[in-house]
């Protein structure tokens, strides 16, 4: 079936709106009215209603494409990783790809409607699926400590999240704070979870 | 890339697919030891005690994650309508 130019133009303007959205929650957080988005977007604020009825509309599209598409890139670098270092680091750099928008979206989860929590969970089930299956086998081998698996996985967000969730006490400019704490935070995770003979 | 209608993993391998079945719709994860799909229940059951396990959740808070993760993908639509 033929698209016709108008339904084009419908779904670019719906595509600006998502992609404005995406940026001005990053830089500015979750309770931004929608006439900024709007005025960001350079579309009447009409126009955003006629593609999301609600606020919440808005934003469960948005958290929908951005757990998809953190999810599965999360799925295509971590698939290959045979070592939990290695995993760590391909963690990190998808977060690293997402961080201000992420940052955010930890920092404001539980203010946001459910389908966004379920968002978060969905990111988080991805990423524990990864996790669970290389440092299970590193128990396994002997290399990791034997813990739950759920406390490494917390414990290893936890650091993460800390750093990300406090960022502006970790950096006074606009730099990653993956970039500059990453090697470190990896560092001293393994070390932590290692068996001593194995730490490197 | 074909996503897994039970699950929505992502599957690029063929060892990704159920029975190593490029054809199958669904992934290893969502097939039982001979190959068929689980039933909506085993897979609820499943993602439950997955995300207990892995991310130690109240089970149940994890397992009304694992409904609204299924309630998003295909293979379970008719159980939500």
């Amino acid at each position: 079936m033929k698209i016709s130019s108008r339904q084009i133009q419908k779904q670019n303007t719906r595509k600006k709106i998502i992609d404005t959205a995406y940026r001005v929650f990053s830089e500015k957080g979750f309770s931004v009215p929608s006439s900024v988005i709007a005025a960001e977007a350079g579309v009447s604020h009409g126009s955003i209603f006629a593609h999301f009825p609600t606020m919440n509309d808005l934003l469960n599209s948005l958290l929908s494409d951005f757990g998809d598409k953190i999810g599965t890139s999360l799925h295509v670098l971590a698939k290959k990783c045979d070592s939990v270092e290695n995993l760590l680091k391909e963690h990190l750099k998808v977060l690293e790809e997402y961080e201000a928008f992420y940052s955010r979206f930890i920092s404001e989860r539980d203010r946001l409607p459910d389908e966004a929590k379920n968002a978060f969970a969905m990111i988080q089930s991805t990423a524990a699926f990864h996790f669970s299956s290389v440092i299970e086998h590193e128990i396994e081998k002997g290399t990791v400590k034997k813990l739950p698996t759920h406390i490494l996985f917390n414990t290893w967000l936890g650091l993460v999240h800390y750093y990300l969730m406090n960022k502006d006490f970790f950096s006074d400019s606009n730099e990653s704070v993956i970039k500059r704490y990453g090697p470190e935070l990896i560092s001293a995770y393994l070390k932590l979870i290692k068996n001593e003979s194995e730490v490197y | 890339m074909k996503k897994c209608i039970a699950c929505g993993m992502p599957m690029e391998d063929i060892s990704d697919f159920a029975a190593n079945d490029p054809g199958k719709d669904y992934c290893v994860h969502c097939s039982r030891p001979d190959g068929e799909m689980q039933s909506f229940e085993e897979k609820k059951e499943n993602l439950t005690r997955f995300i207990v396990r892995t991310q130690g959740f109240d089970e149940n808070a994890a397992r009304k994650i694992a409904e609204d993760m299924m309630r998003k993908l295909p293979a379970w639509k008719e159980y939500f309508d």
